[in-house]
């Protein structure tokens, strides 16, 4: 079963994403949160999601510190990581490449394209909008 | 006494002149004295062998050879008288005054037989040189007389009087000497003072004076080179005067201006030609925290770097810009350098002038005012998005969840109040997401400009077709042109010459232009023009749209300045659009501009820099724009 992690600080938006990301609970996928580094690696380590939502800007472990740890870590590395940022200069995007973020999208983002990634990634097709 | 040379000279020649005159007086006196003392030896002589002679014959005659001793011996002491003696008419000597004998010279002569009377003139060896006067005694029956003057006598007395002479020919000489030196010198003195007064004249020194009270012509030469000296003195007085006043005035300006320089809270640095540094202010030395003797005469390259060196040697070749640069201060600070070029209006060479004059300003307070600024631009926008994403998605969730699962139920059997309401709903929501997605592109756009306007955007530099970008833009704008069913006109050139630049702020530039084309056209059509034009690819976009009043025109490129009324006509933009295109042609050496009729449409050309050399050495990341003068 398919399991996507939401990692973000600010509760409104893993509400958010919570909720933009209802529909794939209907085809088996379990939703989790964290609402900071340290809690989202003990739940990447417990749970093993297949998608990572994670925000940069954190308490305690930042975004990319999250990023290196889980990309440096053989049993954890595979999950795919979907950056989710305000920051969108040229140096996060390279710093997120850096530390080996699969995909990076800005604040505010389109949830068709969010949506669009999951897809991708879980191979499930979710109809967004009208 | 000091003799003047006039004087020696007269001197030396007197003395030549008066010894020759001296010799010859000497000499034909001496001559004459000779001759008159020879007929005067003569006569005597005669006279007294006359006198032997007439007095004698009884004696001769007698025999009486002791008398005729006796007399001729008185006449011996006759002075000039050398010798007497009487021969008989035989020719024997009878009486003689030689001791002891007659010499033989004598001898010779005694038998010379004459009636009358008979001079010749003797020279005895070893006896001296003699007049022999012979008178015959009784016409030389009873014998002869003879007499000898002595010619040593004569000659020496004409030596002594010679001498006499010459002696008191020196003594006149050695006294006229000495009064003439006398004369000469109550001359010479005040010419000699004179001279010396001139010469001192002539250096200059007028303390000196002249004392000459003579009313001749030196008094009267004196007279005039002492007024000559007081009127001298006071021209000279006054041009020193005014020379001092003059040093006084410009040590005063140089003081001055040293001052205003020294105070100056910029830094000045003074280069000429080569880039060495030629003056510097305090204020700049203490940028760079180095004493002026470290900086004077050094080259500008060797401190500062290439960068700084660059700057100098742009603002010396093109004198009559002004270049900008950055340049890194002691103590973590950072400063920004202005140079121009120094000519000077006297200068006859040519144009190049002679150096360049820096202005260092010290802007790290506005450098860190710029980067809070930034920062805070950056923070805030930041964190604009956060609530920004949430109000955007949940919108989104609720247009779903009322598309999907409310308004359906609305959908056939409502009544028309319901129906009006789920319209007004529907609308009303996709206004908050128009309106949320011009809040995202507002923030971005402020960020963008921002950071522009900071310096703060890495630029991606590399060649560009021009061609490409042109199609990207088109491709992501071509939704827009469907929306309004506007006809899109494409006209680039084939074979566009390569450009430098950042592709992605380029396709933004031209996606920017082509939405606008779009925003403000209503029927018509879009055109995008590519030409290259020398040096320079310009790029056009053409609309058929409203078009902008020539006020506007100079404001379109200004931040938050949308043609038309920002009260009545609604805003569909940020307003930061064209101010963002201008920032980035321009950063690349490129011009942008608006041409527009109103009514009749727009068109916006921009051009970029084909040759590298000239194009693009602002873009190579050397931030040196020429500043225009404002």
């Amino acid at each position: 079963m398919p399991k996507i992690l939401i990692v973000d600080d600010d509760p409104v938006i893993r509400n958010l994403l919570e909720q933009i990301l209802e529909p794939f609970q209907e085809h088996g996928v379990e939703l989790m949160t964290a609402e900071n580094g340290v809690v989202a690696l003990e739940a990447v380590r417990r749970e093993r999601p297949d998608i990572i939502f994670l925000d940069v800007m954190m308490p305690k472990l930042n975004g990319f510190e999250v990023c290196k740890i889980i990309k440096n870590d053989n049993e954890i590395k595979d999950s795919y990581i979907i950056m989710l940022t305000a920051k969108g200069q040229e140096v996060d995007k390279q710093k997120a490449k850096d530390v080996g973020v699969d995909c990076y999208i800005t604040k505010p983002f389109n949830i068709s394209e969010l949506i669009g990634k999951v897809d991708e990634v879980l191979d499930i097709r979710i109809k967004w909008g009208a | 006494m000091i003799m003047s040379k006039l004087f020696k000279k007269t001197l030396l020649i007197i003395i030549i002149l008066f010894i020759v005159i001296a010799v010859t007086i000497a000499i034909s006196s001496g001559w004459n004295l000779y001759k008159d003392l020879v007929q005067e030896y003569k006569s005597k002589g005669t006279a007294i062998a006359k006198s032997i002679a007439g007095s004698s014959v009884e004696t001769l005659l007698n025999r009486d050879a002791s008398t005729i001793q006796a007399m001729i011996d008185q006449f011996l002491e006759i002075s000039g008288v050398f010798y007497v003696f009487v021969v008989d008419a035989q020719g024997e000597i009878v009486s003689h005054t030689f001791v002891p004998n007659v010499p033989d010279e004598i001898l010779k002569i005694k038998n010379e037989k004459a009636k009358t009377i008979s001079i010749q003139d003797l020279n005895t060896e070893g006896g001296g040189k003699f007049i022999d006067i012979a008178a015959p005694i009784l016409e030389g029956i009873a014998g002869y007389v003879h007499v000898g003057m002595d010619k040593g006598m004569i000659m020496s007395q004409m030596q002594a009087a010679m001498i006499r002479q010459l002696a008191l020919i020196a003594i006149i000489f050695i006294f006229s000497v000495t009064m003439a030196y006398f004369l000469v010198n109550k001359v010479s003195q005040p010419l000699n003072e004179l001279s010396e007064y001139a010469r001192k004249l002539a250096s200059h020194d007028f303390s000196s004076n002249v004392d000459i009270k003579s009313h001749d012509e030196i008094g009267l030469l004196a007279d005039t080179m002492k007024s000559m000296a007081t009127d001298l003195r006071e021209v000279f007085d006054r041009y020193e005067q005014a020379i001092n006043d003059a040093v006084v005035e410009l040590q005063n300006t140089l003081a001055y201006l040293t001052a205003v320089i020294d105070n100056m809270a910029d830094g000045l640095l003074v280069t000429d030609t080569d880039g060495v540094i030629t003056h510097v202010n305090p204020a700049l030395s203490y940028m760079f925290a180095l004493r002026e003797t470290d900086l004077i005469g050094k080259n500008c390259r060797d401190l500062f770097g290439n960068e700084f060196a660059e700057l100098v040697r742009k603002s010396i070749d093109n004198s009559y810009e002004v270049y900008t640069s950055e340049i890194g201060l002691a103590h973590n600070r950072i400063g920004k350098a202005v140079a121009t070029g120094i000519h000077q209006d006297t200068f006859e060479t040519d144009d190049k002038g002679i150096g360049s004059v820096i202005l260092i300003r010290d802007i790290t307070s506005e450098k860190e005012v710029d980067r809070m600024k930034t920062d805070f631009i950056s923070t805030v926008s930041h964190e604009l998005r956060t609530p920004l994403t949430s109000v955007r998605g949940f919108t989104e969730i609720i247009k779903r969840k009322l598309e999907d699962d409310i308004f359906m139920k609305f959908s056939d059997d409502s009544d028309m109040k319901t129906v009006k309401a789920v319209k007004r709903i529907r609308e009303n929501i996709d206004i908050i997401l128009s309106e949320g997605e011009r809040l995202t592109a507002l923030i971005n756009d402020v960020l963008d400009i921002s950071k522009l306007e900071a310096g703060k955007v890495e630029w991606k530099m590399e060649n560009i077709q021009p061609a490409d970008v042109i199609e990207r833009a088109i491709g992501a704008t071509s939704s827009l042109f469907e929306q309004k069913k506007l006809a899109f006109v494409r006209d680039i050139d084939i074979d566009l010459p390569e450009v430098i630049g950042d592709k992605d702020r380029f396709i933004q530039v031209v996606i920017n232009l082509l939405s606008n084309a779009v925003k403000f056209t209503e029927t018509g059509s879009v055109a995008c023009r590519v030409k290259s034009t020398g040096n320079e690819v310009t790029v056009s976009v053409i609309d058929t749209g409203i078009g902008i009043s020539d006020v506007d025109k100079e404001h379109v490129f200004e931040k938050f300045r949308q043609a038309g009324d920002t009260l009545t006509d609604k805003p569909t933009g940020t307003g930061l659009g064209l101010s963002i295109c201008k920032q980035i042609i321009e950063y690349h050496g490129g011009r942008i501009w608006v041409e527009s009729e109103l009514g009749k449409g727009s068109s916006f050309f921009f051009t970029l820099p084909v040759n590298a050399k000239s194009g693009h050495t602002s873009a190579r990341g050397v931030d040196i724009i020429p500043v225009k003068e404002v």
